[in-house]
């Protein structure tokens, strides 16, 4: 489940109009969502609130071990008009589950980002700032974010904690997303690291799409095919100069659309040619509350591989039997007015599972006006300690 | 002078060195470039032993060793490591990072691990070796400089030559740092293992007993180290003291076993050679033990106080073997059962500083030379103990704390002025019968020299004597524990010879007087104290049958020394 700032930052991508999935670094965001969950370590407890669209505070409490926390504060220059309340959060959008691929959205134009007054442009740049201080540890995130224009945004993230080399580090990355194609260029000051991303889209430009229906005419767009599947190539590059070491990756990814008639999938295939590492995964939504997931990893040089499966159940409440009656006797095109996406929702399990029987459970969903994440992982080879972890987080949010 | 040091055993079994080495490389926290455990696989020392050469001998002793080599090695050692190496540089270097502010790569850290041999030949080592060994510290190496000169590193990777020198130089690096700082603590620990099989198992016996007390007790002969505290008079509190007299009674389950005298005769015997073998001894705590501090502070178990206070007899029984009046210990050992001599040895070493030794019931006086105590006086001063109408008093004066004060330290060093001051104090508070300490001592010097050539041959009825009557009181003794610590062992000591002057009184009424304040309190101990001090005396006077010119004072009950207070 999503922590509340992150809630908040991707409530800001939303209203910024800024595609966060276009980018390579997401070309594996369903397997990863699927897969790679993080079990919640020891209790947590989340108090967060939007007190003000642009203000945004969250405290935590831990424990594990001992007792920790941290405090966090984000200013957002945009007012962000997103759900806060615990009770009202959308759980599609703090649960990542499997990602249904959008159309491609034509980018902003430049000019409609200007605001003139008295012959002056006042508009400005959309920024978020963000900072969270863990306690006791006395480790302190920075984040600042802007947009620079409508297919650029530039992200600064520090970290500032004495244990580091250095006493902190910092990275910074800039982004371009034009639709077709998306860049990134991201330098660390650790061991002064440089690095480019890009990925792909094949098929109908977005930009040239939007022109063409707009001067074509009817006929010509019923000829238009639709498009039910997207396929996208992306690299990545990195070099570190003080270490004189690099790394890259290549990956391609297809991925139905909403128009695809049958069940949805995902596949993926990442290459690492400098280490020789495959990565395929493929994932599928089986039904409307189920989502399956496997990836395999293999090493061309040392034959090492690995296997995992997960899974995603939604379950939703049924509905009850002494109001049945009633329901069925709406009329279809009568609309309920207080209809969520999740309103029949009560949970989500994921379980995943590997090779070596590692297995990962949670549990995620919303009591009373609490969200609440359990998760438990096991390894079963080790005989004397099955179980490696539990965890429970609670947020509540106003 | 010559020193036989024999390589072959060391090259025979490997294993266990083995098992430490891997313990301690996967000990440390690794680099992260390290995924795997480092397993030692081969570990084989040569045939070719290093030459030593002699530089300085600074301490020689049966159970101490210090001295400095010159090391030279060329031999023919080799060590084999086998880990799993990650061989992708980005996964080290994000496995470090907060993920915060990390790229988060989407496939370019993906990791490799490869399977690494590493083979360690042809050593070249120089340099000082500083080499201390103590029968309970075990032993301790130290490079005085970096010894390695030069090493053979040979790997999987010995055909990249740009990954082979980076491992040479980076094995050298870390062997440096094995040099210094682990290989001491290893060849500590293994020496420790192989000398010294009992310090393991006091330790578990060690860590029984801190589980056992709430409150964690100290231990006097742990820690003689803090014994100047106890000699300046600070005194110790009340629930410290009753834990300590609680543990007292668990001396009595020692035992003596025939073996053990057998391995003490061999390393008295030992002593007269410069032979480096010293048998290893069960059950005994060196006087290099007790010095430890790494100690736990509780430790009033058994075997402990037992062998400590049997090698400190040993110890005396080295130093002072110039002095007429030493009594042969291994021979009293012998001739009494453990418990008496365990509570007899206590006793006197807790009755004062100058190391009073045994005085049987019938021989009432007994004394002790010591050459090196008394440097203030410029003489050989004996101070003599007087003795107490019976053993059960002289038995009640050994309350634990008080052993440390005669530790080695004390031995050897000259009491410190402020210790003499309070002493003096003291003594015009307790004894105000006497014109001056030195010539009371003086005079009972000379009486104790006559009656000396007597004690020894009484000491195994006495043992015996004492062992029984403390079985007996177990609350006079206690109240001789609160005595003993807010008082000095001095005073104590002229308290005692003065209570050998006068009437029959109770010890407990000065650790009352001077511990308590209240005058109701201070009545109704005294009443106590004179009850059962009558029962003591009676009994006493039934056992030894005595005169009255020894049996304890009454005009000990003075006030309380002001520093105690």
């Amino acid at each position: 489940m999503l922590g509340f700032m992150d809630y908040v930052q991707q409530a800001f991508y939303e209203a910024s109009h800024w595609n966060h999935d276009n980018s390579y670094g997401a070309l594996t965001a369903t397997a990863k969502a699927l897969l790679d969950f993080e079990t919640p370590p020891g209790l947590r407890l989340n108090l967060s609130s939007l007190s003000s669209p642009n203000f945004a505070t969250s405290y935590t409490v831990g424990s594990v071990g001992v007792v920790d926390g941290s405090l966090s504060y984000l200013y957002s220059s945009l007012p962000l008009k997103t759900e806060s309340k615990s009770s009202d959060i959308d759980l599609y959008h703090v649960i990542r589950g499997y990602r249904h691929a959008q159309d491609l959205r034509r980018p902003d134009e430049p000019w409609w980002w200007e605001i003139w007054h008295e012959g002056k442009r006042i508009d400005r740049r959309d920024t978020l700032l963000y900072g969270r201080l863990f306690l006791p540890r006395s480790s302190l995130e920075a984040l600042y974010l802007r947009r620079i224009s409508p297919t650029r945004q530039l992200k600064v993230s520090c970290v500032s904690d004495s244990s580091l080399v250095n006493g902190g580090t910092i990275l910074a990355l800039l982004q371009n997303d034009y639709g077709k194609y998306s860049t990134e260029y991201l330098y660390s000051t650790d061991s002064a690291l440089f690095g480019f991303r890009g990925l792909y889209n094949f098929g109908l430009d977005p930009r040239k799409a939007a022109k063409l229906s707009t001067s074509s005419t009817a006929a010509e767009n019923i000829a238009i095919e639709p498009t039910y599947g997207r396929f996208s190539a992306g690299a990545e590059l990195y070099y570190g100069i003080l270490n004189k070491s690099g790394g890259m990756s290549t990956g391609i990814r297809f991925t139905t659309l909403p128009q695809h008639t049958g069940f949805p999938y995902t596949m993926t295939l990442t290459v690492n040619p400098l280490m020789g590492n495959l990565s395929t995964s493929y994932a599928v939504k089986a039904g409307r509350s189920l989502a399956l997931c496997s990836r395999f990893d293999f090493n061309v040089y040392s034959y090492e591989s690995d296997l995992q499966m997960g899974l995603e159940l939604w379950r939703r409440q049924q509905p009850t039997g002494t109001v049945d009656w009633a329901a069925k006797m709406i009329r279809a095109d009568w609309k309920k007015p207080s209809l969520r996406a999740d309103e029949d929702i009560s949970g989500v399990l994921k379980a995943r599972v590997d090779q070596n029987w590692n297995i990962g459970i949670l549990w995620e969903g919303r009591i009373k006006e609490l969200l609440f994440t359990l998760g438990a992982s096991f390894d079963l080879r080790k005989r004397d300690k099955i179980v490696k972890g539990v965890g429970v987080e609670l947020q509540y949010s106003s | 002078m010559a020193f036989n040091f024999n390589w072959s055993p060391l090259i025979a079994d490997t294993s266990r060195a083995r098992d430490m080495l891997t313990t301690a490389l996967n000990k440390s926290p690794k680099p992260p470039i390290i995924v795997d455990d480092i397993i030692v696989t081969e570990l084989n020392l040569g045939s070719v032993p290093p030459e030593l050469e002699i530089l300085e001998i600074g301490d020689l002793a049966e159970d101490k060793f210090r001295g400095i080599f010159k090391m030279a090695y060329t031999g023919d050692a080799f060590l084999t490591l086998k880990t799993r190496v990650q061989a992708n540089p980005l996964n080290t270097y994000l496995s470090t990072k907060p993920s915060f502010a990390s790229p988060q790569p989407l496939a370019a850290s993906s990791g490799l691990t490869i399977p690494l041999q590493i083979t360690l030949s042809d050593f070249r080592l120089s340099g000082f070796v500083i080499l201390v060994f103590c029968k309970t510290k075990g032993l301790t190496l130290v490079f005085r400089n970096d010894p390695l000169e030069s090493l053979k590193v040979s790997s999987t990777f010995d055909s990249i030559p740009f990954v082979r020198d980076y491992l040479q130089k980076e094995i050298e690096g870390q062997l440096r740092v094995l040099f210094m700082d682990d290989l001491p603590a290893i060849l500590h620990r293994l020496s420790l293992r192989l000398w010294s099989p009992e310090y393991t198992e006091m330790d578990d016996e060690r860590v029984l007993n801190t589980n056992k007390d709430a409150t964690v007790p100290i231990d006097p002969l742990a820690s003689p180290a803090q014994d100047p505290v106890d000699a300046f008079g600070n005194p110790i509190d009340e629930s410290e003291l009753s834990s300590l007299s609680l543990d007292s009674p668990t001396e009595t389950h020692a035992s003596f076993s025939q073996k053990n005298l057998l391995r003490l005769a061999t390393l008295k015997e030992s002593q007269r050679t410069l032979s480096l073998f010293t048998p290893s001894l069960r059950d005994t705590v060196f006087r290099a033990w007790a010095g430890g501090i790494d100690r736990p502070e509780s430790a009033a178990g058994t075997p402990q106080l037992t062998s400590s206070t049997l090698s400190r007899h040993h110890s005396s029984l080295a130093t002072n073997s110039s002095a007429h009046s030493v009594s042969d210990n291994s021979d009293t050992g012998t001739s009494s059962s453990r418990p008496s001599f365990i509570g007899r040895s206590s006793s006197y070493h807790g009755l004062s500083g100058s190391r009073p030794r045994a005085h049987p019931p019938r021989q009432r006086k007994k004394r002790v030379v010591d050459l090196r105590k008394n440097k203030e006086d410029g003489t050989e001063s004996v101070s003599t103990e007087a003795s107490t109408p019976a053993p059960s008093v002289a038995g009640s004066f050994e309350p634990p704390s008080s052993i440390p004060e005669e530790k080695e330290g004390e031995l050897t060093t000259p009491p410190r002025s402020p210790n003499k001051a309070v002493r003096f104090h003291s003594r015009q508070v307790s004894i105000d019968d006497l014109d001056t300490p030195k010539t009371e001592e003086r005079q009972r010097h000379d009486r104790a020299e006559s009656t000396n050539a007597a004690i020894n041959a009484s000491n195994a009825l006495h043992n015996a004597l004492l062992s029984d009557l403390e079985s007996k009181m177990p609350l006079h003794r206690h109240a001789r524990n609160a005595h003993s610590t807010s008082t000095l062992p001095l005073l104590r000591n002229y308290s005692l010879e003065k209570l050998s002057h006068a009437k029959p009184v109770p010890p407990y009424a000065e650790s009352s007087s001077s511990s308590s304040g209240g005058i109701l309190e201070q009545a109704w101990m005294m009443k106590m104290a004179n009850e059962i001090a009558r029962k003591v005396r009676e009994e006493k006077m039934g056992e030894a049958g005595s005169d009255g010119f020894w049996l304890p004072s009454e005009d000990v009950d003075g006030p309380p020394p002001a520093y105690a207070a």
